[in-house]
């Protein structure tokens, strides 16, 4: 979504004088509302899913207290799951409509088939998709078998970490403290309640569970090892399939800073510094 | 919420819970603590009889709650 | 024509297809196979008859078979008749029994007659024989009706793995569909639906025989042994402390004291016998003489037929050992499935093994009928309703021994040798004989 970021109409105020030292170049954000809409309802999703990820895992192990009865934990599943697809609605419907990048409805459906960023792009498609699958069956739980509807549930265990995957690879915002922590944090929450969930669940199938614990350990290894090699260093945006267009574009438009350094002044420059590295 | 009209409606439904689909989440007797309770495992005991009519659809909310699916409204053959 | 008290066992056992076919003729199939007259009024004889179901249950054998021919007709698309499936379940599981063996070894021929023209009469595509140990004398019987054309119907012995309730009827359905012996909730029953989805009928093997000489000698004859109310003839398998333990053919009605007079008498002072197996009851001795063998009286007495099985408990057996044994067993032939039973049962036997072996206070005993109330009817199958049964019948009969060990503790009586059968643990494909106790009875008498 980082192509947003280029000029659709004024740019910011301070003009570059040198490159940041960590040589993660900045592009000035538009003002255009789809952009923030996207990156915002990305976010936002990505919390939400999180939030019906661990309701889950909750519900899963079984944990009850007395003002937290199975019901609730299940409601806020339900009720969290259903917002999520709500806001990716609108994150892909924001995405489609804005014409900077030129990706078609089609490329939010039919995964790995985009110009932009085809693999991480795609990988959203992905997530798009068995959020889709997830909720259909759910919603007509009562109407199929019971095993059927079990077997596509799980495959929310891959939904959510591709999601995540999408968002830091395709968003913009990767290196930016407060969206990185946010997204370390939801991976915190979600691997602890996973790990709590191997512990105690399948008493009868211990060799599931160390394969679920080694999975889960090399996941968090992997990601964390990619995350540094990848979106937060810099020249990710080439490196992540940006077509080159948009790269050229965004040469002749950079601004210093991260969101530290750039002036809090100017609703467009503190964004512009929240954008993060992009399409540099 | 009870779909059926006011003739479904007539039609004395018992609550059943299919024992092997049964894994004692808990959320049906949090839903309806009227006719179930738990037994000393975490398990649904179920009222005997039917259910009455005014409890059918929060009757129908435990079934449909039911994480297994295992809890279920039937009609008497 | 056999006699009225010795159908299923005459004193010349008929192992061969030969000597089957020249004691009862040919088995009469509906000519031509497909004729709706003949197969529908094998259906309505077996109704007639007032046949019921020897494996434990009791259900009326006609009624079933109807239910399973009319589920037929009705799956198929457009109404057509779809196949359907018959189990013979020979599977004999409960420990104190050993009259379905022994029918498969003495008259294998009258049981496989039974699986093929009720087959032919529930429009039956494929018929399976169900058995715990397997015998190349059992395959040779079903080969040797195949090259004389007599399984109209592919009858196929398939070997069930050891298991209290793995021969359960969808147990069984269960481990032909390959999802593995452990009972089914019900709906759908498997008249509806059962082996690869199509209505089954699931009869115990001493049943088929009964239905094979039905068709054969008609619902008149049939009824001409027992009492209007139970008709027929039954197989018993009596153990325990008796002379001459082993498998009798009675008709029903008959006393337990006529029985037990039959198979010798007690060999020691007799207390009580207990009726119907494990899922049975305790009858008192010499009271339980006069109590006639037919379902309606046991269950009225707090016993049950079951599948015919009788073991005298003697006076130097405690039975509340005896039954903590009996009980721990059973908690392990659990299937795991369901909540109430995997962790009630194992509770009941860990209280009875309080009850027997230590001093019981009250709250426990009170605990103990608390479990019982727990756990009947709350599994998908009836082990936990039977072991209810059982305990509760033990507790109220022998409720002086009950006070005795609360007073003071175990009798003692616990050292003596056990009476009630167990099979050894974890048994593999042999006849099983109970440890330290009397063998197995097989003997015909």
């Amino acid at each position: 979504m980082s192509h947003w970021a280029l000029n659709h109409g004024a740019m910011s105020a301070s003009v570059p004088t040198a490159l940041p030292a960590h040589a993660a170049a900045v592009v000035v954000n538009s003002t255009t509302p789809l952009w923030y809409v996207t990156r915002a309802t990305g976010l936002v999703a990505m919390v939400l899913l999180t939030i019906a990820m661990a309701c889950g895992l909750l519900s899963a192990v079984g944990y009850q207290r007395p003002r937290l009865p199975r019901f609730v934990t299940l409601g806020l599943h339900r009720n969290a799951s259903l917002l999520a697809l709500a806001f990716t609605v609108v994150h892909v419907v924001t995405t489609v409509t804005d014409s900077y990048a030129h990706i078609p409805v089609q490329d939010a459906v039919i995964p790995f088939i985009s110009a932009y960023r085809p693999l991480w792009l795609g990988l959203g498609a992905v997530a798009f998709d068995l959020m889709l699958a997830l909720t259909v069956t759910s919603l007509l739980r009562s109407r199929m078998s019971y095993r059927s509807w079990l077997a596509v549930h799980w495959t929310a265990y891959a939904c959510w970490p591709v999601a995540l995957l999408h968002g830091l690879g395709t968003g913009s915002d990767a290196s930016v403290r407060w969206v990185l922590l946010l997204t370390l944090l939801c991976v915190a929450v979600v691997a602890a309640l996973a790990g709590w969930r191997l512990a105690f669940g399948w008493p009868g199938r211990p060799v599931a569970r160390v394969a679920g614990a080694v999975v889960l350990l090399l996941a968090l290894i992997a990601g964390g090892a990619w995350l540094s090699a990848g979106p937060l260093k810099p020249g990710w945006a080439r490196r992540a399939g940006t077509p080159p267009a948009l790269l050229h574009h965004a040469a002749g438009l950079l601004v210093p800073g991260t969101a530290r350094e750039t002036a809090p002044v100017g609703s467009e420059g503190a964004r512009a510094g929240a954008a993060g590295p992009r399409d540099a | 919420m009870s779909r059926g009209g006011a003739a479904r409606r007539e039609r004395p439904r018992t609550l059943k819970v299919n024992p092997v689909a049964c894994q004692g989440h808990g959320v049906c007797m949090e839903l309806l603590p009227e006719l179930i309770a738990a037994d000393p495992w975490g398990y649904p005991l179920i009222a005997p009889g039917p259910v009455p009519a005014k409890l059918l659809p929060l009757a129908q909310r435990a079934v449909n709650s039911c994480p297994t699916l295992a809890l279920l409204l039937t009609s008497p053959e | 024509m056999p006699s009225r008290a010795a159908r299923l066992m005459p004193e010349t056992p008929q192992l061969t297809l030969a000597e089957h076919l020249s004691a009862h003729g040919p088995p009469p199939f509906a000519e031509p196979a497909s004729e709706p007259g003949g197969v529908a009024s094998l259906i309505a004889a077996v109704e007639q008859s007032g046949l019921t179901g020897r494996g434990g249950a009791g259900f009326p054998a006609g009624r079933k078979m109807r239910a399973v021919a009319e589920a037929g007709r009705r799956a198929g698309p457009l109404h057509s008749q779809v196949g359907t499936v018959v189990i013979a379940n020979g599977a004999e599981s409960e420990p104190a029994s050993g009259k379905d063996r022994l029918l498969l070894r003495r008259a294998p021929h009258l049981v496989l007659d039974g699986i093929v023209l009720a087959a032919e009469a529930v429009g039956a595509t494929s018929a399976y024989l169900c058995v715990h140990d397997d015998s190349a004398a059992l395959r040779d019987a079903v080969t040797s009706r195949e090259r004389a054309g007599l399984n109209r119907v592919p009858v196929q012995v398939v070997e069930v793995p050891a298991g209290y309730v793995a021969s359960q009827e969808t147990a069984l359905i269960g481990l032909l569909n390959g999802t593995g012996p452990r009972p089914a909730f019900v709906p759908p029953r498997p008249s509806e639906r059962g082996v690869r989805r199509r209505p089954t009928l699931v009869q115990n093997v001493e049943t088929l025989a009964n239905i094979a000489l039905i068709a054969r000698y008609g619902p008149a004859w049939f009824r001409e042994a027992g009492p209007p109310s139970a008709p027929g003839t039954a197989l018993i398998t009596v153990s325990g402390t008796i002379a001459r333990p082993g498998v009798y053919e009675i008709e029903l009605g008959t006393t337990i004291g006529t029985l037990l007079d039959r198979a010798g008498g007690s060999s020691e002072p007799p207390q009580a016998v207990l009726a119907g197996g494990y899922f049975g009851g305790w009858l008192p001795l010499p009271a339980a003489g006069q109590v006639h063998l037919t379902e309606q009286a046991l269950r009225a007495s707090g016993a049950a037929f079951g599948p015919g099985v009788l073991v005298v408990l003697p006076e130097s057996s405690c039975p509340l050992a005896e039954i903590a044994r009996v009980t721990e067993y059973l908690a392990g032939q659990s299937a795991r499935q369901c909540g109430p039973c995997s962790n009630g049962l194992p509770a009941l036997a860990g209280a009875l093994g309080h009850v027997a072996f230590g001093r019981p206070a009250g709250d426990l005993l009170h605990w103990t009928r608390q479990l019982l109330g727990l756990v009947s009817g709350r599994g998908a199958c009836h082990l936990p309703d039977g072991t209810a049964g059982l305990v509760g019948s033990t507790l109220t009969t022998f409720e002086a021994d009950l006070r005795y060990h609360a007073s003071r503790g175990p009798c003692g009586r616990a050292a003596r040798p056990p009476v009630l059968p167990l099979p050894p643990p974890p048994a593999r494909s042999s006849p099983p004989v109970p440890p330290g106790s009397r063998a197995r009875p097989e003997a015909l008498r």
